[in-house]
């Protein structure tokens, strides 16, 4: 097992006022670090940026010297500014660099290169260097869940507690009971952050009034679909706050034992859990008699091998037992049996990490976030050929037009704007039409739409709509899990079916065929991969029919990207075989 | 001087799937020997997280190694190999002398990622989960996302990523990492 060891200096906490001292005393480490002599050097170091570079870059850091401290911090879900520095010179706030390569290192440290600043990190301009809140980007957002990310050193748990958290944990423990805890949560209207929508307070109600032993939360952090990196950045940014929700859940619900399930795609992310996990066991906030409450909880971690599937409560739970993860009938539901024949809660990790705020500051100020049915705010990512990328929060209720021309910048230059793909592999394109739709849970449902885990792929005129509904319909067909048969052999057939059309020997019936295929797949399908296989490409099919007419009755890609040059028309009789 | 909060983390940069591995069993053995548990039930929860361990530190697992899991975690190799073949991470061949992540993930997809695959296809002919025939590269296409969507379509070989590729500028990427092995060695010859 990948051993992450705890900080060393850590010592156990025995009981409330042992925290309290422990809180007192990082923040005031953290008002030290920030308000004391020396320069803070801090280094945003996630997936993406390393990816660009962050490690030679914190390594030159390191290299550079001088009487700093230099803090391996997060990213902040700014992709374009990667890698970026951040300097914090004494009397001074904060100034952030990027993106910046490792030559420009000693120059940044040595503050001659402010060709490089993006902005201050505060409220107050800093010479003629604006506050970052004031690019487009950060302006418009509503950072709750993130505000930590790029701030603190995510494997330190005394940045985390100083910065607020485990202060929901606390509150559960020795302030309100279970029934209050749920109640904010019900009261907070916050809804599963996988895509799902079902409200988390009737989840742990169900939990909690269950009377079997003993109960098991899970964390379901596996995001598999191939559009979204919110959880991992949630797990890279700000870990403590993750386990917090899981913690706050096992007290709420009576739970014993908290699992996080992380798919494999996030080494880091999970290496970053981990040490959260193993500081917080050091300080006894997870282990037997929490603080001298008497109360149990234990975390545990598993990671499962890349199946998406897996991101199904069921087949997840199975996963975790060690076994192939394919889903079951239902009921009976989790919360009556779920992992090991008991009863288990299994929660979103966004849904989760939006827990301890919701305890802190009352499930009434959730509700005031966001739009009536949706409340709060969400995690978005945009893909695609737009000008900015990155994660990005905002309130539930905002528009499209919002999320894509005054966050992410628009269009790249050069590229034609054709549709947006909304709710992953789940769900079909909008087009411009609903770019003024406020965007939450439901509304989009009517066009085939989904809010889903929040991430948004935007495709230009260069790419072909049959192509693009085929690459999602093999999505599907390669990630079932082959349980069932109308999903099992529906998704081939339908990406047989494309495939016919892609090479020019598609006729107009294999339209309908897609259609009644769909609707097999859709109906007859026991999980909820099967259930929504076929909606992106029938979605596609209703916004683009007149581009899959071209590739049928013209022979043509206008795109160019199919295969449709040489074209024997087979057509009907083809179609009637892929029938049988 | 330079002070780092903590000096004892470890540098947080993974690097599983580099290089081509034989399986040491006795290094299968060293690992599994962190793998503790109390009853059946954990037991069981630790098969995925094994062969996940054994997988990133080789390449793949071997029959021999899958055996030596279900011995250690008291359940049979066919529900060990049952796991390896369901979940799309695990390989139960041996990687060639580097490893390439292709990103199929929905944004290298619009930038044109299907053009990379194809290329790895009339070039070297290899597809996914499969190696060229000198051993020297193998390709998983990732259903996934690699999470620099900026850079899209993005490739990871070995260590390394590499952003906005071209069917042209990947096959010089491939060339290039090949390559970097001959001559090496070829170096080390002239000086050995």
């Amino acid at each position: 097992m990948v051993s992450v060891k705890p900080s060393e200096h850590l010592t156990k906490l025995n009981s409330k006022d042992d925290f309290l001292a422990f809180r007192e005393q990082a923040r005031q480490k953290w008002d030290s670090v920030w308000n004391g002599s020396a320069t803070v050097v801090s280094v945003g170091v996630g997936s993406s940026s390393i990816a660009k570079g962050a490690l030679e870059v914190l390594e030159q850091v390191h290299q550079v010297g001088g009487d700093v401290i230099v803090r391996e911090v997060s990213g902040n879900g700014a992709f374009w500014m990667e890698p970026w520095v951040e300097v914090k010179r004494p009397g001074a706030q904060p100034i952030v660099y990027g993106p910046l390569t490792v030559d420009d290192v000693a120059g940044v440290i040595a503050g001659d290169r402010n060709d490089l600043a993006v902005g201050v990190r505060g409220d107050a301009p800093e010479g003629d260097i604006r506050p970052l809140n004031e690019h487009h980007f950060f302006q418009h957002q509503n950072m709750l869940l993130t505000r930590n990310a790029g701030v603190i050193e995510p494997d330190s748990i005394e940045d985390a507690i100083a910065r607020g958290a485990y202060d929901g944990y606390f509150k559960v423990l020795f302030e309100i009971s279970q029934e209050e805890a749920i109640h904010e949560v019900t009261a907070s209207n916050v809804r599963g952050r996988g895509g799902g929508g079902f409200p988390a307070g009737i989840k742990w109600e169900s939990g909690r009034k269950a009377t079997n032993s003993p109960k098991f939360i899970v964390c379901n952090s596996h995001e598999g679909e191939p559009n979204v990196y919110k959880d991992r950045h949630l797990h890279e940014c700000d870990p403590h706050r993750v386990l917090e929700g899981i913690l706050i859940a096992c007290i709420a619900c009576g739970a014993e034992r908290g699992y996080n399930y992380l798919g494999g795609e996030y080494p880091l992310g999970l290496r970053r859990f981990r040490k959260a996990v193993a500081d917080a066991e050091r300080l006894g906030l997870i282990g037997k008699d929490v603080l001298g409450t008497g109360k149990n909880v234990a975390i545990r971690v598993r990671t499962g091998g890349g199946a998406y599937i897996c991101g199904e409560a069921s087949a997840l739970m199975y996963s975790i037992m060690g076994v192939r993860g394919q889903p079951r009938t239902k009921p009976p539901r989790s919360v009556e049996e779920g992992l090991w024949k008991r009863p288990t809660v299994a929660n979103n990790t966004e849904t989760l990490a939006n827990v301890p705020d919701i305890i802190v500051r009352g499930g009434d100020w959730y509700a005031s976030l966001g739009t009536e049915k949706s409340t709060g705010t969400k995690l978005m990512t945009m893909q695609g050929p737009s000008k900015l990328h990155g994660v990005v929060e905002v309130e539930m209720g905002v528009t499209m037009n919002h999320i894509l021309n005054d966050i992410y910048g628009g269009m790249r230059e050069g590229y034609t704007f054709k549709g947006m793909q909304t709710g992953g592999a789940s769900a079909g394109p909008i087009t411009e039409n609903a770019f003024e739709r406020p965007i939450d849970f439901d509304s989009l449902t009517d066009i085939h739409g989904m809010l889903g885990s929040g991430g948004w792929v935007l495709f230009d005129e260069g790419v072909c709509a049959v192509d693009m509904a085929r690459y999602l319909t093999a999505f599907s067909r390669y990630e079932s899990c082959s349980k069932c048969v109308p999903c099992r052999l529906g998704n081939p057939a339908l990406v047989e079916i494309l495939d016919r059309i892609r090479f020019g020997r598609g006729s107009l019936e294999d339209l309908a065929l897609i259609r009644r295929t769909s609707k097999h797949i859709i109906e007859l399908s026991l999980c909820g991969l099967g259930q929504v296989a076929p909606v992106p490409l029938v979605a596609f099919l209703d916004v683009y029919e007149e581009e899959f007419r071209q590739h049928i009755v013209d022979g043509h890609c206008k795109t160019g990207t199919c295969p449709i040059a040489a074209r024997p028309h087979v057509g009907a009789d083809l179609a009637t075989a892929a029938a049988d | 001087m330079v002070q780092s909060n903590h000096t004892h983390a470890p540098r947080p940069v993974p690097s599983p799937y580099t290089g081509r591995q034989d399986i040491d069993l006795d290094v299968v053995r060293e690992m599994l020997s962190h793998f503790t548990y109390n009853d059946h039930e954990e037991a069981q929860e630790l098969i995925l997280s094994a062969c996940q361990e054994i997988n990133e530190h080789f390449g793949w697992v071997s029959p021999e190694a899958a055996e030596i899991v279900a011995e250690h975690l008291g359940t049979t190799t066919t529900r060990v190999f049952a796991i390896l073949t369901f979940y799309a991470d695990f390989r139960t061949e041996p990687r060639g002398h580097h490893h390439m992540l292709l990103c199929h993930g929905m944004s290298c997809y619009v930038m044109g990622s299907n053009k990379l695959v194809q290329t790895m296809k009339d070039t070297y002919g290899v597809a996914d989960g499969e190696t060229t025939a000198d051993d020297q590269m193998s390709v998983q296409v990732a259903n996934f996302c690699l999470g620099v969507c900026d850079r899209s379509p993005v490739v990871k070989i070995d260590d390394e990523y590499h952003g906005h590729v071209t069917p042209e500028s990947l096959t010089e990427l491939v060339n290039r990492a090949i390559e970097g092995k001959h001559s090496m060695q070829e170096n080390e010859a002239t000086h050995g």
